[in-house]
C-alpha cells in the first residue's frame, strides 16, 4: 500500500476531528466511526481568525502514525485581512476501499499536527 | 452536482503521470451576491446552505480528485471595507467567477464598475470571466440579457467570457457555469 493511499484514508479522520481540535497546544482524542471509511469523498475544515494582518500565511499539516510522519500537507493562503475570520475546506476523492488501510490498524495510532506560519514565523501549533 | 462529480464527469486529469495540476478560481462580487452559498453548493453542502453570514475574510475550498487535479476556489468577502483587500488574492488566478445579485437592480451599476476595475488589474490580464447572474429564482430578478447590457459586457474583448443565470438557492444553472469554467481553464 502506498503512502498516498494511507494519506487519503487519514483525510477521513481530519473531517471528524475538526470539532475537537479548536484548542491549540493540547492533544485531542477523536473517535471515528468505522463506516466513515467507506465514504467516496472526504472532507476536513479549518477555521481561523486573526486580528493582525498577515502577509504570507500558510499551514503545514503532518499525519503521524505511531509517531512517524506518513503524510504531509502544505497550503499557502497568502494575505490575511486584519480582523478577519477565514475558512478552508479540503475535499478529497477517496481511494477505492480495497486500497485503504484497515481501521483496526489505525485505531489509536494517528496524531495530526497542524502548524500555522506567517512566512517563517510559527504562529500556532495544534495536535 | 458538486465540484468532485463535475471533475470526474469531465474526466479531468493530469496528462503526465504523477504531478498534481493545481488551479485557482476566484469567486468575487458585491456583498450579499451569494458567493458563499455558491461555494457551499459546489462542495455539496446542501443541508445548511441557506444559513450564511457576511464573510469577513475568505473561504477557500480545495477539491482534489484521485487523478491528481486540484482546484482551489477562493470566496473573498464583498463588503465595501473588505473590497480593497481583493487585490491581494488576484495573483495566479486561472478564472474569475463574478457573482451578481440579479434582484439588486439598484447596485447593478456599482457591481459593473467594480468588475471593470478588477479586469483592469494587470494580475487579471487574460483571465477567463464568467458572470453569474444569481438569484434568478426571485420574481424581480433582472434577466441575464439585462445584466449584460447594464454591465456593458460586450466591451470585454481581452479574454474569454460568459454570462450565466443561476440560483444558488435551488442550484439551477450552477453546473453549466462551472462546466464552462473548467473548460476555459483547460484551454488556457
Amino acid at each position: 500500500m502506498s503512502l498516498v493511499r494511507v494519506g487519503i484514508l487519514v483525510e477521513v479522520l481530519f473531517g471528524y476531528m475538526q470539532a475537537t481540535r479548536s484548542l491549540p497546544d493540547v492533544e485531542h482524542e477523536a473517535r471515528v466511526p468505522k463506516n466513515v471509511l467507506q465514504c467516496r469523498a472526504v472532507s476536513r475544515e479549518i477555521n481561523f481568525s486573526s486580528v493582525e494582518p498577515m502577509e504570507k500565511f500558510r499551514i503545514e499539516q503532518k499525519v503521524l502514525f505511531k509517531g512517524r510522519c506518513i503524510e504531509e500537507w502544505f497550503f499557502e493562503f497568502g494575505f490575511v485581512i486584519p480582523n478577519s475570520t477565514n475558512t478552508w475546506q479540503n475535499l478529497i476523492e477517496a481511494a477505492p476501499e480495497s486500497e485503504m488501510m484497515q481501521a483496526s490498524i489505525l485505531n489509536g495510532n494517528i496524531v495530526i499536527e497542524t502548524k500555522f506560519f506567517d512566512d517563517d514565523f510559527l504562529v500556532s501549533t495544534s495536535k | 452536482m458538486g465540484l468532485l462529480s463535475l471533475l470526474r464527469k469531465l474526466a479531468v486529469h493530469t496528462t503526465a503521470g504523477t504531478g498534481i495540476a493545481q488551479y485557482r478560481i476566484l469567486l468575487l462580487g458585491l456583498d450579499n451576491a451569494g458567493k458563499t452559498t455558491l461555494l457551499k453548493i459546489l462542495a455539496n453542502e446542501t443541508d445548511d446552505h441557506m444559513k450564511t453570514s457576511p464573510t469577513r475574510g475568505f473561504n477557500v475550498k480545495t477539491v482534489q480528485t484521485d487523478s491528481g487535479f486540484r482546484l482551489n476556489v477562493w470566496d473573498v468577502g464583498g463588503q465595501r471595507n473588505i473590497r480593497p483587500y481583493w487585490t491581494n488574492y488576484l495573483e495566479n488566478a486561472d478564472a474569475l467567477i463574478y457573482v451578481i445579485d440579479s434582484a439588486d437592480k439598484k447596485r447593478l451599476n456599482e457591481s459593473g464598475e467594480i468588475l471593470f476595475d478588477l479586469l483592469e488589474d494587470e494580475k487579471m490580464a487574460g483571465v477567463p470571466l464568467i458572470v453569474f447572474g444569481n438569484k434568478q429564482d426571485l420574481a424581480d430578478a433582472a434577466s441575464t440579457a439585462d445584466i449584460a447590457r447594464s454591465l456593458n459586457l460586450h466591451t470585454v474583448r481581452d479574454r474569454a467570457w460568459q454570462i450565466q443565470g443561476c440560483s444558488a438557492a435551488t442550484g439551477e444553472g450552477v453546473q453549466e457555469g462551472v462546466e464552462w469554467v473548467l473548460k476555459a481553464i483547460r484551454k488556457k
